[in-house]
């Protein structure tokens, strides 16, 4: 872990994110993502926007080894995924933070159970678990709500926690899924705020979404997906600081 | 052995059910060798001798039977000695064999076999070494029982073979399928922690635990149920039956084979989580 850390912030090494020439095609035939070639550097903010099925999902899914490519590979954080899988997917994971449209709670756990499992499953457990919690659940603005139960809590809360259980190890890298498709105009920017914040710590954030209006309100990268294949014409936005 | 209950009280019943078939097989096939160690152990051969025998004869043919292979002991019988045997036999009734020259009954050999040769098959190689010898007339010890009996016991033992790897089969297919519905019911806590970067073994370890459990659980249900049924078995039978039985060396299975079934429950059970959870628990999105 501390090897991919110092690769990853190291000298020769500021890729957080690098695509090759990467597809995917279902078994159904339906291509999802076509020679998609792209790079993110180590805490860049970048939008992957498109439309509703232009492959977004697919493309973050490819990235958190939940599917791997037809062809070509992906190499996110110093891990390789490629046409013939990812060896340690837990490892792969356990260096980032996902957070979906819906919350993915589970509701026999309280708020702090939900964020604590993302620290349980890797072996820690106690006093600095709590610590930890307390600390993401500041955050994301639900302090002092630790032992509530999930279905007391708001959806725009749930997502809150969500994010909290994507923080709470601290990820080098935040893939989100559209986290904002289901709150309103003030939860979004108040959910945006804390994304912006994790970005400032020089986390690299991968956000994708089809709304193009929240785009439009940050300067941040955008990298444009259409019908699966970049549409590079319209990529550009800021740089983070590992450029 | 969080959530569904009734998923995981419906596997435990199935374990118990399936190995209290076959350990009521088990315990019947136990018994019925035990039975048969008894009436081995009773085993003798009596070779009746042809005629009268001078005594320098008798002396060499004991001496060569004592060097056959398997025999312990041979013992002389003679007429005489076969009459007092009778009249002792026959009691107040002994009045029946007034008259009758003990020369009537024919001397024979009483010879006890060591134990290892206390069986069908290796008597046969005794008594055809007995035949070789001229002043055999006729051997008998018991054959068609010993046969029978043994034949038995091996048709139960090969019963239990077959029963067992079938019951196996249908028990690995229905504890996978009763898992597997278990398993299901948590597949939005598997993928959460498939999502946070649990390792596989993190996330499939308390499966095999509680498979595990459930296994003793259910090994230990049919232990129990197996013994409440033998007691009921001996309670509720006619009282001259119970009698005749209760001469017989039965009884019910010995701890070790009890430790048995309770490890094999504990296999299966862990085997069965296994099976149902290759496809549910392969990590994933």
């Amino acid at each position: 872990m501390l090897i991919l850390r110092i690769l990853a912030s190291g000298s020769g090494w500021n890729r957080m994110i690098q695509m090759t020439h990467v597809s995917k095609t279902y078994p159904n035939q339906v291509c999802a993502l076509s020679d998609i070639t792209l790079e993110i550097p180590a805490g860049q903010f970048a939008f992957i926007v498109g439309p509703s099925g232009s492959g977004k999902t697919t493309l973050l899914r490819i990235l958190f080894g939940a599917e791997r490519p037809t062809s070509g590979e992906a190499v996110v954080n110093g891990f390789t995924i490629s046409p013939q899988g990812v060896g340690r997917v837990h490892q792969l994971r356990r260096n980032m933070g996902i957070v979906f449209q819906d919350a993915k709670l589970l509701l026999d756990r309280t708020v702090s159970g939900n964020v604590a499992l993302t620290l349980e499953v890797t072996g820690q457990f106690g006093r600095e678990v709590k610590r930890k919690v307390v600390e993401a659940l500041t955050e994301v603005g639900l302090k002092g709500r630790e032992n509530d139960s999930i279905l007391s809590l708001s959806a725009g809360e749930q997502q809150r926690v969500t994010i909290a259980r994507a923080l709470v190890h601290q990820p080098p890298l935040l893939l989100l899924d559209e986290p904002t498709g289901n709150l309103d105009s003030e939860m979004t920017t108040d959910v945006m705020a804390v994304f912006s914040h994790v970005h400032q710590k020089g986390t690299t954030v991968v956000f994708a979404t089809h709304n193009t209006d929240l785009v439009r309100r940050y300067p941040y990268r955008e990298i444009q997906i259409l019908a699966g294949r970049e549409d590079r014409s319209e990529t550009g936005g800021e740089r983070g600081p590992g450029d | 052995m969080r959530g569904n209950w009734f998923l995981n009280l419906g596997t435990i019943c199935i374990i118990a059910i399936s190995i209290l078939i076959f350990s009521a097989f088990s315990l019947i096939a136990f018994n019925l060798t035990s039975l048969l160690k008894v009436w081995e152990d009773k085993i003798e051969i009596i070779a009746y001798l042809k005629g009268k025998t001078p005594p320098n004869e008798l002396d060499a043919l004991l001496k060569s039977t004592r060097l056959i292979t398997g025999i312990e002991t041979v013992k002389y019988i003679s007429s005489s000695d076969a009459m007092a045997f009778m009249e002792t036999k026959l009691g107040k009734q002994k009045n029946l064999l007034e008259g009758i020259q003990p020369d009537v009954l024919p001397s024979s050999l009483e010879i006890q076999l060591k134990k290892e040769y206390r069986n069908s098959a290796k008597i046969k190689e005794v008594i055809s070494q007995l035949q070789q010898f001229p002043q055999v007339d006729e051997i008998q010890y018991g054959r068609e029982w010993v046969e029978t009996f043994s034949g038995l016991v091996h048709s139960v033992r090969l019963v239990q073979i077959i029963l067992g790897g079938l019951l196996l089969a249908a028990m690995t297919f229905i504890i996978a399928n009763t898992l597997q519905g278990t398993i299901s019911s948590r597949r939005e806590e598997i993928e959460v922690m498939h999502l946070v970067g649990a390792s596989p073994a993190f996330v499939q370890v308390p499966f095999y635990i509680e498979g595990l459990i459930q296994g003793f659980l259910g090994a230990g249900l049919a232990m129990m149920s197996l013994f409440f049924l033998f007691k009921v078995f001996f309670a509720y039978m006619a009282p001259s039956v119970r009698e005749w039985l209760l001469r017989m060396p039965i009884s019910f299975l010995p701890p070790e084979t009890i430790a048995w079934f309770l490890s094999g429950g504990m296999v299966l059970g862990i085997f069965g989580s296994f099976i149902a959870s290759i496809k549910i628990l392969r990590y994933s999105g």
